[in-house]
Formats: structure tokens, C-alpha cells, sequence
């Protein structure tokens, strides 16, 4: 860093006021074209989306038509992954597991995004004894493990055989982490001059929550709920895993693993393409997450 | 710090409350019937169900219920299991092991994770930082029960270093794959923790000050920017002791230990609701507590939080 003596005030001053003004999001964006992170996870999210949205192009087979004779046969022409103890082809099922977990993912990020970011902006845009009652009733959800809730809730699901039940039970103990964050957000722009400025134009409170304070506490939530994503596809499998997730005619990529389980010893690949699917939609989604919040929050930009 | 400590127990009270009031309405209010559940697959008798309803007091309006039972938590008297057995002594039978399990990950991630955290921060752009740094991306995309299968079958089935399985009774050594996997994505939070905490105390004035003053670079590293840099990694640790007595579940029911999680397990598939409520009242009660340690471990590191 050079010293201010060796920095003449002319070059200080020299900013192109002729260039057009750039917004935080031109400028997120910027920084993001030109992350690495984001490249590799953007053009492996897009992949993963189109496979989700037509499993038809990557396979003919259908990942629930399983014959016995097939039991355990390993990978030929047109069955690339070899069959599993059903007899069901393994390619197939993994192909058509990734809208499922895409599903899922998406599903509770978006519920988690929308009931946590309302909560969180009405307690920090009203304070006073609104944000008491609601910050007590965020930590009293914050002190359940997930996984532990999730399972005592799904318990009671259990002949349902809706992917719903999961999708909820993801939001319901997964929107605190966004109210916090959404809380603080609003807390530190609430008093910012443009809402007083604003105020003293006659905006009423609401316009300014909306118009102003929610669009201006956006970038942090945007960070949360990408990093969430890849957590919730990982609740997910390890739910469907355990066997409370989601219903076994629904193919799942946790529900495989678990199937395949106890094949680790004798055939370790029906275990393996499943779990490699997962990690990869995980890896994507987490690289994603690092990359959006790279660009978002300067404070934490890599020199 | 005294005042301090009061304060945080008296917010404590009405969290433990609010939790174990929704940890018991979500298992005995929600739509679904406990007791039909008990029945399985068989027709309900409706005298048995009576009976069990009035057993668990179930036949009494909803907060009574509630008030019964924590009146009966406070003695740690959690009711009995189907097979008659009290559900706190299986409880109590189960603890050790978790707690030995819980200990060994927590030991593992808090090591292994400041270490290599403190390398990759304090050499950024190495080699071996990239190679820490890929390691505990894919460390965290992969899911506990892959990380689980992979160690099972490469250091069990395949180099026999390990036992795959450790069983009802487990040593030292029967554990530490298992702890080893459960705390694997722990650490790799760590490490990305602890790596963007000293790279962010690197350029601070004050390590300016400190070498500006003269002193030796070890000083400067371990003194100040590590130092400085650990005040959210214990937190982080500390939130993560009670995560991992949850967490434990999917770890012991791979590797086959007879802890809480396998034990909650168990229970949700055998329709156990009330062992399944103690359990997770003991657990999220153990979470509250942790938090609270660390609360004041946190005041106790950095002396702006206790006058805020």
C-alpha cells in the first residue's frame, strides 16, 4: 500500500466521472464473470437443472422398470452403470434421482428465502417488543438440531408419500437461519440516510421496507440461501437415508444409497454412482455459494 | 462477568421452555396418532389404547400434558418403553458412548482443523494451501454417510487398518474412524474458518504494531493474528459439540454403535414416541448448555461482548 504522501491528490481525484455509474449488482456481476468458482459450478448447476428437466435425453430406461434376472448384473451395452440388487438399471436411477433432489433443494430454499426474510424484516423493521417475541422464537427453533427435528416430525409422516412432507419439515427448522441474517440485514440499513430521506419525502413506512430497506438487505440473503441449497439436497439424502425421507416408490439418490448399503462389501459401484451424483450437485451448489459471496460482500473478496 | 452469566441463564429459561413445549407438540399434537402408531400394521384395540393413552397422559387437554411431563423431566423420570423397561436407564446406558464418540470427532476437527486452517491462512496461495483448500470443499459436498461408506470400505474392508464395525461395546479404536468421519465436515469448516479469520488479521494494524515494536515473527503469529483469529472458531466449536451428539445418528447407524442416535433410531422405527421425546429433549438441553459455555468462553476471549 503506498503512503498518501506518494499519492497525488490529482490521481485521488481522478475517477472517469464520464463512465456510466455501475450498481452493486453490475459490479457483483463483474466480479463473478471473471471467478473460476463460478464458471465451473455455473456451467455444472446448468447441466444438473437440464438433467432434471429431461432425464428422457440422457436415458430410455425406466429407472422403476426392475427385473430380477437383471439382479446385481453388471454394466453392458446401453446400461452403463451395471443393475442393482432389484434388477433396476443404476444409470437410469440416477439420472432420473437428480430431479428429485433438484426438487427438494429448490422447493425449501425458496420457502426458507420467503418466510425467513419476511420474519427477519419485521423484526428488525418494527423492533420493540415485535422483534423480542420473534427473536425468542427463532432461538427456541435454533436449539433443535435439524436432523433431530426433522426425524421427530417425519416420523409422524410417515405413510405420506408426498415429497412435501420433507420439503416442509426442511423449512420449518430451516428459516431461522435466514430470519437472523434477514433481521440484521434490515436492522443496519433501517437507519441509512436514503430512508430518511425518503421518509422526509413522505414515503410511508411500508414503501420504504419494500421499496427500499428489503431491496438493499438482499445480497446477504442471496448468499445464504445459495450456500443452504446444497445443505438442504444433503438433508435430503441423509433423511431419505435413514428411511423417514422421502417414500420409496420416489427415486432418490439417498434412498439408493440406503439400498444399496449393504452391497458395500460385494458390489461397491451401486453404492458409488449414486453417492458421486450427490457430492457433485453438492459441490456445485457449495462452489456456487462461495462465488456469489465472494462478489456480494466485498469485505470478504480474496486479494 | 457475574451479571453476564445471570443474564444469559435467565434468556436461557424461556428457550429450554419454548423447546422441549414445541419438541412435545410436534410428537404428541401433530395429526397422526401415536398411539394408532404403536399398533402397526395390527387393528387397534380400542381398551389397550385407552389404557396407554391414560398411561401417557394422553387423555388430558394438551398443556396439562405438557406441565406432566416436564414435571416428570425434572426427575429425570422419563417413563417406561414398551418392554417395560424405564426409558432413562436405556438412555443412560446409551450417553457414554455418544459422548465418547462425540468427544473423539470433536477432538479430531478441533486439532486437524486449526492446524491445517493455520497453514492454509498463514501460506495462502502455496501449493499445499490449494490442496487443503479442495480437500475441505469436497469434504463438505460429500454427505456424512458417503464419507461413512468410503472409510468402511477403503480403511475396512479393503486395507483392514480399521474395524468396519464397532459394536455394542466399543474401545478407543473402534471409534476412531467413526469419529474421524463424523467430524470430517466439521473440520473442513474450521478450516475454512479459521483461513479467511487470519488472512483478514494478516493486514491489521495492530500485527503492523506488534512487528512495528520489534517482535519476532513467531510471537507476532502466535500471540496476536492466531489468537485473534480463534474468537469465532470456538465459537463455531463449541455450537458444533452439541450439533455432533445429534449428528451422531447417521454415524452409528452405519458403523453399527449402540449410542443415542442409534438408539433414537431404533425407537422412531419401532414407534417408541416416548423415548424418542426424551432423547431429543436430553439432546437440544445439551445444545442449550454448550451454547451457553461457549457464550462464555466467547466474553471471556473478547471483552467487548460482555458490555454490549
Amino acid at each position: 500500500m503506498a503512503s498518501i504522501e506518494e499519492t497525488p491528490l490529482l490521481k485521488v481525484d481522478s475517477v472517469d466521472e464520464s463512465a456510466p455509474a455501475t450498481s452493486m449488482w453490475a459490479d457483483a456481476w463483474r466480479t463473478l464473470r471473471r471467478n473460476p468458482l463460478f464458471i465451473i459450478s455455473g456451467i455444472l448447476i446448468v447441466f444438473i437443472v437440464f438433467v432434471a428437466l429431461f432425464p428422457g435425453v440422457f436415458t430410455r430406461e425406466n429407472p422403476n422398470y426392475c427385473t430380477l434376472e437383471n439382479s446385481l448384473g453388471a454394466a453392458s451395452s446401453g446400461h452403463p452403470f451395471g443393475f442393482d440388487l432389484q434388477g433396476c438399471d443404476v444409470y437410469a436411477r440416477v439420472v432420473y434421482g437428480t430431479r428429485t433432489s433438484l426438487s427438494v433443494g429448490i422447493l425449501s430454499t425458496l420457502i426458507v428465502v420467503f418466510f425467513g426474510s419476511l420474519v427477519g424484516a419485521i423484526a428488525g423493521f418494527c423492533g420493540g417488543w415485535v422483534d423480542a417475541v420473534l427473536s425468542r422464537i427463532v432461538d427456541i427453533f435454533m436449539a433443535i438440531p435439524m436432523l433431530l427435528g426433522a426425524i421427530v416430525v417425519l416420523q409422524m409422516f410417515r405413510t405420506s408419500e408426498s415429497i412435501w412432507k420433507v420439503v416442509l419439515v426442511l423449512a420449518l427448522f430451516g428459516w431461522v437461519s435466514v430470519a437472523r441474517i434477514a433481521r440484521s440485514a434490515v436492522l443496519s440499513t433501517k437507519n441509512l440516510e436514503f430512508n430518511t430521506a425518503s421518509t422526509a419525502l413522505g414515503s410511508t413506512p411500508m414503501r420504504n421496507l419494500f421499496r427500499h430497506i428489503i431491496p438493499n438487505s438482499l445480497a446477504p440473503i442471496i448468499v445464504i440461501a445459495t450456500t443452504s441449497l446444497g445443505s438442504y439436497i444433503v438433508s435430503e439424502a441423509t433423511l431419505s437415508f435413514l428411511g423417514i425421507g422421502l417414500p420409496t416408490t420416489t427415486v432418490s439418490w439417498g434412498g439408493d444409497i440406503s439400498n444399496a448399503q449393504s452391497l458395500l462389501r460385494t458390489d461397491p459401484m451401486v453404492l458409488f454412482y449414486p453417492s458421486v451424483a450427490l457430492a457433485i450437485t453438492v459441490l456445485a451448489f457449495i462452489m456456487m455459494g462461495d462465488a456469489v459471496k465472494d462478489a456480494l460482500d466485498p469485505k470478504s473478496r480474496t486479494a | 462477568m457475574g451479571k453476564y452469566l445471570l443474564r444469559r441463564i435467565l434468556q436461557m429459561i424461556p428457550v429450554v421452555l419454548g423447546t422441549t413445549l414445541l419438541v412435545y407438540a410436534l410428537v404428541f399434537a401433530l395429526p397422526g396418532d401415536p398411539v394408532k402408531a404403536m399398533f402397526g400394521d395390527k387393528p387397534v384395540n380400542e381398551a389397550v389404547a385407552a389404557q396407554i393413552r391414560a398411561e401417557y397422559n394422553l387423555d388430558k387437554p394438551f398443556i396439562i400434558q405438557y406441565l406432566l411431563f416436564l414435571k416428570n423431566a425434572l426427575t429425570l423420570n422419563f417413563g417406561e418403553t414398551f418392554s417395560g423397561q424405564p426409558v432413562i436407564s436405556e438412555i443412560a446406558r446409551a450417553f457414554p458412548v455418544t459422548i465418547k464418540l462425540a468427544l473423539m470427532a470433536f477432538c479430531f476437527e478441533a486439532i486437524f482443523g486449526v492446524v491445517f486452517g493455520a497453514i492454509s491462512g498463514l501460506k495462502k496461495g502455496k501449493w499445499y494451501d490449494s490442496v487443503i483448500l479442495i480437500v475441505s470443499l469436497l469434504l463438505i459436498s460429500v454427505p456424512t454417510f458417503v464419507t461413512g461408506f468410503v472409510g468402511q470400505y477403503v480403511l475396512g474392508v479393503q486395507l483392514r487398518i480399521f474395524p468396519v464395525t464397532a459394536g455394542s461395546n466399543p474401545g478407543f479404536f473402534d471409534l476412531l474412524m467413526p469419529a474421524m468421519v463424523l467430524g470430517s465436515v466439521s473440520m473442513a469448516y474450521i478450516i475454512r474458518l479459521s483461513r479467511s479469520e487470519i488472512s483478514t488479521n494478516i493486514p491489521q494494524d495492530y500485527v503492523r504494531t506488534a512487528r512495528a515494536k520489534g517482535m519476532s515473527n513467531t510471537s507476532v503469529t502466535f500471540r496476536h493474528i492466531l489468537r485473534n483469529s480463534m474468537i469465532p472458531v470456538v465459537t463455531y466449536l463449541g455450537q458444533d459439540l452439541g450439533a455432533l451428539m445429534g449428528g451422531a445418528m447417521v454415524t452409528e447407524q452405519i458403523f453399527n454403535i449402540h449410542g443415542v442416535g442409534y438408539l433414537t433410531y431404533q425407537s422412531i422405527l419401532k414407534g417408541e414416541a416416548n423415548m424418542v421425546v426424551s432423547i431429543v429433549t436430553l439432546l437440544t438441553l445439551v445444545f442449550v448448555v454448550c451454547n451457553l459455555v461457549v457464550d462464555m468462553l466467547y466474553a471471556a476471549l473478547d471483552p467487548r461482548i460482555r458490555y454490549a
